[in-house]
């Protein structure tokens, strides 16, 4: 079985913890991930701005890499999204990339949802003693469906207060270029958004979506606000290594 | 304003079935077709499957409705025979302090004699072939008692069609309306009040039907409720049965 | 056609931003409309069947709309409607207008039409000296402020009770204080006059019913059974996609309908008008007029994109459902209509016109309108749509082109991207500061406007993969054989074509 990583290029460039977090996790229940180094980037800033044969260029590096995959698997629910449910109308006029498109978009899986419905694992055995709050992310939410998942996941994390984020289904005003092209609208948003965060008086944002949690993160360091912000690939990590320190491993 | 001018309208009528010629046919030409397609298969009809079955017993119905009128800003009453209705119509009358009432031309609503209950009230029935003088008891008519053709227990809501001796007004103008309601006209659905409706024959179908849920309201400052904006202030349900 | 105004999509919305009563006022507002959809919904209960089955009606009359419009007219016509044809806008203000000179009409009143804003018809009226009243309290509100209204369901969500007072004592000649009874009080007696005198009553309509050729018109105040009650003439403005087969059909449309728009189970009044009164009623207009309107719709016909816009039942929840309009209210979109289906049918309806390039631009993408849409109208899609169909026209920032044209560089090989990422980790040590970015220069000043950047790590994940599934393999455990299992049952699944 070829389990491959889909970076994503987000955390490529910006934020390479969460896929050592993604190694380490899955190694323990017998996944080697694969990584190959031709995949760039879904293409989605290029295909949500409109500029769609910049956005193939980028997505046919993605359909390269995983051609011989069997499951694939990203730490994002907006690029997991972007191959499910835009690839089909970015290829619809390339019958054999439309194909391929087809066939990566049965094997990818976002991050929990390959953990909960692939491997059938709901418990990592972490320990986490901070209080948390959660941002569901919209694409991830919306178009994938993620929500028991990360639900599941987050449960069993012993020692871990759970506080639910208010407002938690508004988006945050990331959307890409958006944040840049309307940035006072995506400003106002994204200061909200902060603001339920620090209502709930959690040290810990978590996300399953680094273009959100870039977007929170930056408003909340902006503001010099202490909240720590982390992929739940981080957090999972650092509470199975808590608890396997405790434990003497 | 002029009378009605026939000429006028005829010549606007033929104007219409040219333009209708272009406005269809390049509807049709959109969608890929010559000209205006025949009947469509219609294979989703209505309400999804499951609805059609949910049925609510005889006093389920009623305390649905009446929990629905209420939570409208109506109010609701259940009275057991029609002979009870006048004394509910004498006591919301004194108590509204009305001094006249309009109702629908209908033997069921003449036969509450409210002429004899409330003697010191004028009473008038609707009147079709009196236009301007209807519409003008209407307008300073405390009180507008109408009997419902159908209601539908689920949203609460009366169904009263136009005729003849229903004028619209009556449900419309006055400050207070009461709607009496036979319980046997109660169904669960507003589909069933519907359909209903549909199987009237064009030639006897009714100019206007209207469904209505509780007092006219608004929420239009600053999404604080008002009640009686421009329809009446106070709506009663007189469930009878 | 109504134009945007001068400004830009960006720079309406700075001016709202700034306005801290507008955005309270629509927040809250909004958010008791979101919350009551919310609460029916729930109540209701099957949510998403009816919602499918409301979509699946909508989507089947669309398609076959030429046959159920025929029908419509047929059915109408049979019952002594008169039915005229308006291909654009200013078609339906003229024939409007024909009727209402040819009787030397002197007044209008008008219950709430979004295509009659669409048309202009109040301005048509005035010109031609006849008197045209808005008769639902929030339309006539915002009439007299001499504003077009800032939402679908709540015309004067922007306004306070204050601002309210003000416009409607200048109308009654003395000061009326800010209390919604005695504000609504003065417009239920100030607008009962005008009913009795008007000659003509203008109405728009929710839905037009194939079958029996019926007006039908949801309200809560009443104004709309005044309207098409009182007046001797009766002027229908309905868009011409505004059908449904049946009354079984409508059964769906009153389930969704009320509760999307303003979480009530039903409004106070759903009437249907099927022509003018009959010779014996007492009641009811004399003469009866439908104008159907086109005004670009038909545009969307055929349109595999675009289509299903005008499944579009206008119940406003798109609008209380997004973030975006929640910040900047709907002044800040032009045209008639705003939030997520104003952005897209304003445009759409407008032949995707240069001039209304911005306005696709204002939203996050996040899916909340599709969501809260009771047909299912993909509207987070066709604003994307409608971004890729101006950059096929050519109709784009230069800057950005630039900036795409060198997206698909650095991302259309791994190469270029792994270049990339180096020579920003080396360039950007002129702008870190303890480990974040805030410089504002260039595009990186509106996302550094509100937030930090981080910087780039010494080591991009790919540079570190060796080391990374180096250590990964020190925990390694065996998988377990249920998981490798699922798993190939997972591709054996797949090869026989499931999911």
């Amino acid at each position: 079985m070829k389990v491959s990583l889909f970076i994503t290029c987000i955390s490529d460039a910006l934020f390479p913890p969460i896929g050592e977090a993604m190694s380490q996790l899955l190694a323990r229940y017998g996944v080697r991930l694969d990584f190959p180094k031709v995949q760039t980037c879904c293409g989605q800033p290029a295909f949500n701005s409109g500029y769609w044969d910049e956005a193939k260029a980028s997505a046919k590096t993605i359909l390269e890499a995983f051609d011989d995959s069997d499951f694939v698997i990203a730490p994002s629910g907006s690029c997991t999204g972007m191959i499910h449910h835009y690839y089909p109308k970015l290829f619809e006029h390339d019958a054999a990339l439309l194909e391929k498109s087809r066939r990566l978009q049965e094997k990818t899986y976002e991050f929990t949802q390959f953990l909960v419905q692939v491997l059938g694992v709901t418990d990592v055995g972490a320990y986490f003693p901070h209080k948390v709050t959660y941002h569901p992310s919209c694409h991830g939410t919306r178009l994938l469906g993620i929500k028991d998942e990360l639900m599941e996941l987050m449960s069993h994390v012993e020692g871990m207060e759970y506080v639910p984020l208010p407002y938690a289904e508004d988006c945050c005003g990331f959307g890409g270029t958006f944040a840049v092209k309307m940035s006072e609208i995506s400003g106002a948003m994204v200061e909200e958004k902060s603001q339920h965060v620090l209502e709930t008086e959690a040290e810990v944002l978590v996300g399953l979506d680094m273009g959100c949690l870039l977007n929170i993160g930056g408003n909340l360091k902006f503001q010099g606000k202490p909240v720590r912000v982390m992929h739940l690939a981080e957090l999972l990590y650092e509470g199975v290594r808590n608890r396997e320190q405790t434990a003497g491993v | 304003m002029a009378k009605s001018d026939p000429e006028f309208l005829a010549r606007l009528d033929r104007e219409s079935r040219e333009a209708e010629k272009r406005f269809i046919g390049n509807i049709a030409h959109r969608l890929g077709r010559p000209a205006a397609g025949p009947a469509p298969v219609h294979p989703y009809r209505g309400a999804p499957d499951f609805w059609a079955s949910y049925e609510l017993g005889t006093e389920e119905k009623i305390g649905r409705f009446m929990d629905n009128w209420r939570a409208a800003g109506g109010y609701p009453e259940r009275i057991a025979s029609m002979s009870g209705v006048p004394e509910v119509i004498a006591r919301i009358a004194k108590e509204r302090q009305a001094r006249s009432t309009i109702r629908q031309n209908l033997p069921e609503l003449a036969s509450l004699q409210l002429e004899s209950v409330l003697p010191e009230l004028s009473h008038h029935a609707w009147n079709g072939r009196d236009h301007e003088g209807s519409l003008n008891i209407c307008e300073q008519a405390d009180v507008g008692i109408v009997l419902a053709d159908h209601a539908a227990a689920y949203t609460g809501t009366i169904v009263v069609a136009s005729s003849a001796d229903k004028g619209r007004s009556v449900s419309l103008l006055p400050n207070v309306l009461i709607a009496v309601i036979p319980a046997e006209r109660m169904y669960t659905r507003l589909g069933e009040a519907m359909s209903r409706v549909a199987s009237i024959p064009a030639e006897r179908f009714p100019a206007g039907v209207h469904f209505i849920s509780g007092p006219s309201r608004s929420s239009d400052i600053e999404n604080d409720l008002t009640i009686g904006v421009h329809g009446p202030g106070a709506a009663y349900a007189l469930i009878v049965g | 056609m109504s134009k945007p105004q001068g400004s830009n999509v960006k720079e309406r919305a700075r001016t709202a931003l700034q306005d801290e009563f507008l955005i309270d006022a629509v927040k809250f507002t909004t958010e008791r409309l979101k919350n009551g959809k919310k609460a029916a919904t729930a109540e209701h209960g099957n949510w998403e069947e009816w919602r499918e089955r409301g979509r699946q009606i909508r989507a089947h009359t669309v398609a076959h709309l030429d046959y159920y419009l025929s029908r419509f007219i047929e059915n109408a016509r049979a019952q002594g409607v008169h039915v005229h044809f308006a291909p654009e806008g200013k078609d339906a203000a003229r024939i409007a207008m024909d009727i209402a000179k040819h009787r030397g009409a002197k007044s209008v009143v008008k219950s709430k039409s979004m295509v009659s804003e669409e048309v202009h018809i109040n301005e048509a009226f005035e010109q031609i000296g006849i008197e045209s009243i808005e008769s639902d309290l929030g339309e006539y509100i915002i009439q007299l402020a001499n504003e077009p209204p800032s939402h679908i369901i709540i015309p004067a969500i922007h306004k306070n009770r204050r601002q309210i007072a003000e416009l409607l004592s200048k109308e009654a000649g003395e000061t009326l204080p800010p209390e919604t009874q005695v504000l609504a009080g003065f417009a239920r007696r100030k607008l009962r006059d005008k009913f009795l005198e008007a000659d003509i009553g203008l109405t728009g309509c929710n839905f037009g019913i194939a079958e029996t050729g019926t007006v039908v018109i949801f309200e809560n105040e009443g104004n709309a059974r005044m309207v098409s009650t009182v007046p001797k003439i009766q002027i229908t403005l309905m868009g011409m996609e505004r059908l449904i087969p049946t009354w079984d059909d409508l059964e769906v449309m009153a389930t969704l309908l009320p509760r999307s728009a303003t979480g009530q189970k039903m409004t106070m009044y759903m009437s249907g008008i099927t022509g003018p009164k009959r010779t014996e009623d007492g009641d009811g207009p004399e003469e009866m007029h439908v104008i159907i309107v086109d005004n670009g719709r038909s545009l969307q016909l055929g349109d595999p994109d675009f289509q299903e816009l005008l499944n579009c039942i206008r119940c406003g929840a798109c609008l209380n459902a997004c973030p975006v309009y929640r910040h900047i209210g709907g002044h800040s979109y032009p045209g008639t209509y705003s939030g997520p289906i104003g952005a897209v049918l304003t445009p759409a309806l407008n032949k995707n016109a240069e001039e209304w390039h911005d306005i696709a631009n204002a939203s996050s993408l996040c899916g909340a309108c599709y969501e809260a849409c009771p047909v299912k109208i993909p509207l987070h899609d066709m604003l994307v749509y409608l971004r890729n169909r101006k950059v096929e026209r050519g109709v784009t920032a230069p800057g950005e082109k630039m900036a795409m044209r060198g997206f698909k560089m650095l991302m259309g090989s791994h190469a270029w991207f792994e270049r990339a990422v180096k020579a920003g980790q080396l360039g950007q040590k002129l702008l870190v500061r303890g480990g974040v970015i805030k410089s504002r220069i260039g595009p990186l000043g509106g996302w550094t406007a509100y937030r930090h950047i981080p910087a780039l790590p010494k080591k991009s994940f790919r540079e570190q993969w060796t080391k990374v599934t180096a250590e990964a393999e020190n925990s390694f455990k065996p998988m377990t054989d249920e998981m490798k299992s699922r798993m190939e049952k997972i591709v054996q699944s797949r090869a026989k074509g499931g999911h």
